[in-house]
């Protein structure tokens, strides 16, 4: 018969204040295997958990119900209260009568005293039920990958690597640096992107912990938490970056252009090219779309030129693996395509209604105008300039119904940018909120509407265009009226999505998106850089829109789990995972293809039967470093061959059983 | 129907003469005129005993079941639908394929054997069945009789969707033409049920579960389920027993219980060969309610009767990256 103790907590007054405790307490007493249950006013204190140390020792208890908070909270508090008993640490049970109780039924006193005693005899009714469960030990290679050499992924991967651990950095573009920098300068500092960025970039490259792999992609990762093994595809650059010295002839001689993807597409870049000039590695790559070698089999200018022969059309993708303990997924985001849906700002007909990213470049030092603002029609300087908020962010029918958090800051900086660079213009800015939360982020606005910024609050119906102004069209809902704007240019400050193949990678990395397609975390509060794929972190906006500020101190925030983890060389792995009750499986592995941690696997087995000679036959196994123990397979096996421990049939039952009384 | 029965006893009898198989599953006449039994032909001279008429409804794949671990090889006769049955089996890993030989026969549907002893008398032996397209011709001792297929036949063989076996090593006798009635809604059974008021639907369903025997027949009978021990059947801790929500106890209550968890089991697993709905000694509607998901599986999912292709996938077992996700 169990010994079940039962520890009523009173959270102060979060628990104690709606419900009786003692008498919650006192009805426990009387549910069958209870042999002690009793009150306090703050179980997770020191003296609350001496207490029930002791009544376990008193009582001979063999197990533990807390009523107290969620089991997010305080349950690993309680197990390690358990642990010092001298108990089995998965001999406890929570009941949440805080969140699931007090909280949400306040107001109806008598119904939550009802309901408190309810969830108690739940947890009860599993607790007497309860087996011990024990953690085992994996080794852990100590090594890290980060995927994505943007600013997320290149804070992440110095700080592990300064922290002592080798660290893989992928990035599928030919440089690492990412959306940084392509900015000009950063809000609320206007300080130069470009310069904050590129020494972090070549600090990367050269730190003797960090392994970089540019123009690569991740195609598979395999393993589990302390043992992955990642494939990477690096793609053929058709430059051998062994001999090449990036002197830079060959990109000056290419007889190709095409639109400069860094550029966002303002300015052009020849086949084979580095991005821009400040690029890490500073060495080139063919794009084999547009080279006219690949496409005529005639050209081979850049071939001819290069005086160290490091030009090589014969290169081809390179397959090859490594072994991690850890991975940092900091993919980064894209930017919304307005093109497709905003009809009435001309489908992306007119050239001189541009994105924030294409502002970016044209005020950029370093991009196509030699950072003069001119508007890409016809080369003028805007006069009149209009930004236009919230292109597709918040806007559920065209577009995605979040705020993409930076573009309010981001269309303040160019509005500050346009008043400094063309003197005597002028400057509005259509907007539906400005949200400026942040560390002089408010000042900075007000800044640019002291400047002499135009704020109008309502949308923009309509641009077309007039000669060679384009007419802007709109309301300001505050005075109520239509408004009627000549501008020579046209800033559309579109929505930041998930990264072109975030899903892709998701699915490789075996981690969830939300329902925005961004990488979902473990827990919005308690656990935002971890997934629920022990082992993979987040950093940056390919969780959700964010700033550079936000960016970087996630990616540390990353680094420091990812140090933890790989601090030891053992890993303890989580108990309450699926088994396989091989006497029931029959071996149809239909479980197989649900399990999204990869974790189910045949394996052969020996059966004896009496009356029937010894035979082989195969079931499905569980990789105990994989298996989160989600219970999809549970779910799946018609057989019922599989429970997840902690989580039986038997105990559930149980738990309906005593819900239902 | 001639020509092919003396073909399958011959092909039969060659496998068991080369000793290719151990045993040939088919079936032989029954006790009286409409019936035909399965019958489990080890040797050359019982490969005579085997049968080919409109009454050999029985679906045999299931018997490969019972040798799922062992080694022998074995010959199998099938129909149309129940060939799907062998790609059932093969999908769920409980047969090999390469083990079993599957003979073939294009079938012209089966006959409704209440509606044939109405008018036969089912003490007169079965001599000769000629399957004129339209319809049988029954030849026997008491003299001949004619059968409109559009009459006579199971409803199951009126919607028929594979009349020629899916799967076969031996295609055994002519081919013959499909007897699905054209223009026949296969899911017109379906359809008629989701059209009622769900408080009737429900009615209809209590009335028929209250009758249900827990004879587990349905079961028994299934290609699908092909589990080691029924979740019907695992030892459960004493507590649980006649209380829990997976009992044995026959009780409208549990019986619904018991009929909804078999639907969910075969649910895009089900290969729709009616035989569950056959063997009900109390006569539920069993196959409208498995149907039920082929139909939504269909409509929403493009799936094909489950069985019709050996690499499919199961149902809920596919994960498509691409998947559309219309609910989030």
């Amino acid at each position: 018969m169990p010994r079940t103790g039962v520890f009523v907590c009173w959270c102060g007054s979060n628990i104690g204040g709606v419900i009786d405790c003692p008498e919650t307490a006192a009805a426990a007493s009387g549910f069958p295997g209870v042999a002690f249950s009793t009150d306090y006013k703050y179980m997770c204190s020191e003296p609350g958990q001496n207490m029930v140390i002791q009544a376990i020792r008193e009582h001979r208890l063999d197990r533990a119900v807390v009523a107290s908070c969620s089991p997010r909270l305080h349950e690993e508090t309680f197990r390690k209260t358990l642990v010092r008993a001298g108990l089995n640490p998965y001999m406890l049970e929570m009941a949440n009568i805080r969140e699931h109780c007090t909280w949400v039924h306040g107001a109806d006193i008598q119904q939550a005293r009802i309901k408190a005693v309810d969830l108690v005899r739940r947890a009860v009714a599993k607790a007497n039920r309860l087996e011990p469960l024990f953690e085992s030990e994996i080794s852990v290679t100590r090594r890290c990958l980060v995927i994505g050499g943007g600013v997320a992924g290149i804070q992440a991967a110095l700080d592990v690597a300064d922290a002592g651990h080798e660290v893989i950095l992928v990035e599928r573009e030919p440089t690492i640096g990412g959306n940084m920098v392509k900015l000009d300068k950063t809000f609320p500092t206007l300080d130069c992107s470009a310069c904050i960025s590129t020494p972090k970039m070549v600090a990367a490259a050269t730190h003797p912990n960090i392994k970089l792999y540019t123009y690569a992609e991740i195609e598979k990762l395999a393993g589990y938490v302390g043992n992955f093994e990642v494939t990477i595809r690096q793609k053929a650059r058709y430059v051998d970056h062994e001999k090449c010295t990036g002197c830079g002839t060959c990109w000056e001689k290419c007889p190709t252009r095409v639109p400069s993807e860094f550029d966002a597409g303002i300015g052009q870049r020849t086949a084979i090219y580095i991005p821009f000039p400040q690029a890490v590695p500073n060495k080139p790559v063919i794009d084999r779309e547009h080279c006219r070698y690949f496409a005529t089999g005639k050209c081979e200018i850049c071939a001819k030129l290069c005086p160290t022969g490091a030009v090589d059309y014969g290169q081809e993708d390179l397959v090859l693996t490594e072994k991690v303990g850890a991975v940092v997924a900091a993919t980064g985001f894209g930017l919304f395509d307005w093109s497709r849906v905003y009809g009435e700002y001309g489908y992306g007909q007119y050239p001189d209604v541009v994105t924030g990213m294409q502002f970016e470049r044209l005020v950029n030092a370093a991009g196509p105008t030699g950072g003069k603002l001119l508007r890409p029609s016809d080369g003028a300087t805007p006069r009149t300039v209009v930004f236009i908020k919230c292109v597709g962010s918040r806007d559920e029918a065209k577009g995605r119904r979040y705020c993409s958090r930076i573009c309010c800051m981001y269309t303040a900086k160019h509005a500050l940018q346009v008043l400094e660079k063309v003197p005597g213009a002028s400057v509005f800015v259509f907007y539906m909120d400005v949200r400026t939360a942040g560390k002089g982020y408010e000042e900075f606005y007000q800044r640019a509407v002291n400047n002499g910024t135009v704020y109008v609050r309502g949308r923009v119906s309509k641009i077309y265009q007039d000669g060679e102004r384009l007419v802007v069209r709109g309301v300001d809902t505050l005075l109520g009226r239509p408004v009627e704007v000549d501008a020579d240019m046209v800033v559309l400050a579109t929505a930041v999505e998930p990264g072109s193949g975030a899903a892709e990678t998701a699915r490789i990395l075996g981690i969830n998106t939300d329902q925005d397609g961004f990488f979902q975390e473990a827990h919005p509060k308690l656990r935002p850089v971890e997934t629920h794929t022990r082992g993979v972190f987040l950093a940056g906006a390919c969780q959700a829109p964010k700033d550079i500020p936000d960016t970087v101190a996630q990616a540390s925030g990353a680094a420091a789990k990812v140090a933890g983890l790989l601090s030891s060389k053992w890993l303890s792995t989580n108990p309450m995972i699926a088994t396989v009750n091989e006497a029931l499986c029959t071996g149809c592995f239909l479980c197989v293809p649900v399990c999204s941690y990869r974790a189910l696997e045949p394996k052969k087995i020996t059966e004896r039967l009496p009356g029937h000679p010894p035979r082989e036959r195969e079931v499905a196994g569980v990789n105990t470093g994989l298996c989160q123990g989600c219970g999809a397979c549970n779910v799946a096996c018609r057989a019922g061959a599989i429970e997840v421990r902690g989580f039986t049939n038997e105990q559930l039952l149980a738990e309906v059983d005593a819900l239902c009384q | 129907m001639k020509q092919a029965v003396e073909e399958l006893r011959r092909q039969a009898a060659g496998l068991l003469k080369e000793e290719r198989v151990k045993c040939v599953i088919g079936w032989t006449q029954g006790t009286d005129v409409a019936r035909a039994v399965p019958f489990f032909a080890t040797s050359v001279r019982q490969a005579a005993r085997l049968t080919w008429t409109p009454f050999c409804v029985n679906n045999l794949s299931k018997y490969l079941l019972n040798h799922r671990y062992d080694n022998t090889p074995l010959a199998v006769v099938v129909k149309g639908c129940d060939s799907r049955g062998i790609n059932r089996l093969v999908q769920d890993r409980q047969f090999v394929r390469e083990r079993v030989v599957v003979l073939g026969l294009p079938c012209g549907g089966m006959l409704d054997r209440e509606k044939v002893l109405r008018v036969v008398d089912p003490g007169a032996a079965l001599q000769e069945v000629e399957d004129r397209g339209s319809e049988y011709m029954l030849r026997t001792d008491k003299g001949e009789y004619g059968f409109e297929k559009r009459e006579a036949l199971l409803s199951k063989c009126l919607e028929c969707e594979h009349n020629i076996p899916v799967v076969s090593d031996l295609m055994i006798g002519p081919q013959v033409p499909s007897p699905a009635g054209s223009g026949i809604d296969r899911f017109a059974g379906v359809r008629e049920l989701e059209t009622r008021d769900p408080a009737v639907r429900s009615t209809f369903w209590d009335r028929h579960f209250a009758r249900c025997l827990r004879c587990y027949a349905c079961r028994n009978v299934c290609p699908a389920c092909n589990c080691k021990e029924c979740s019907f059947e695992q030892a459960v801790p004493g507590w649980q027993q006649g209380a829990c929500w997976l009992s044995k106890r026959n009780h409208p209550g549990q019986n619904y219980l018991f009929h909804l968890i078999r639907m969910f089991h075969v649910a895009g697993r089900c290969i729709d060969c009616g035989e569950c709905a056959r063997v009900c000694p109390v006569n539920i509607p069993l196959r409208e309610l498995y149907r039920k998901v082929m139909k939504d599986a269909e409509e929403l999912f493009a799936m094909k009767t489950p069985g019709t292709d050996p690499e499919e996938v199961p149902l809920l077992s596919t994960y498509r990256t691409d998947d559309p996700e219309e609910f989030s």
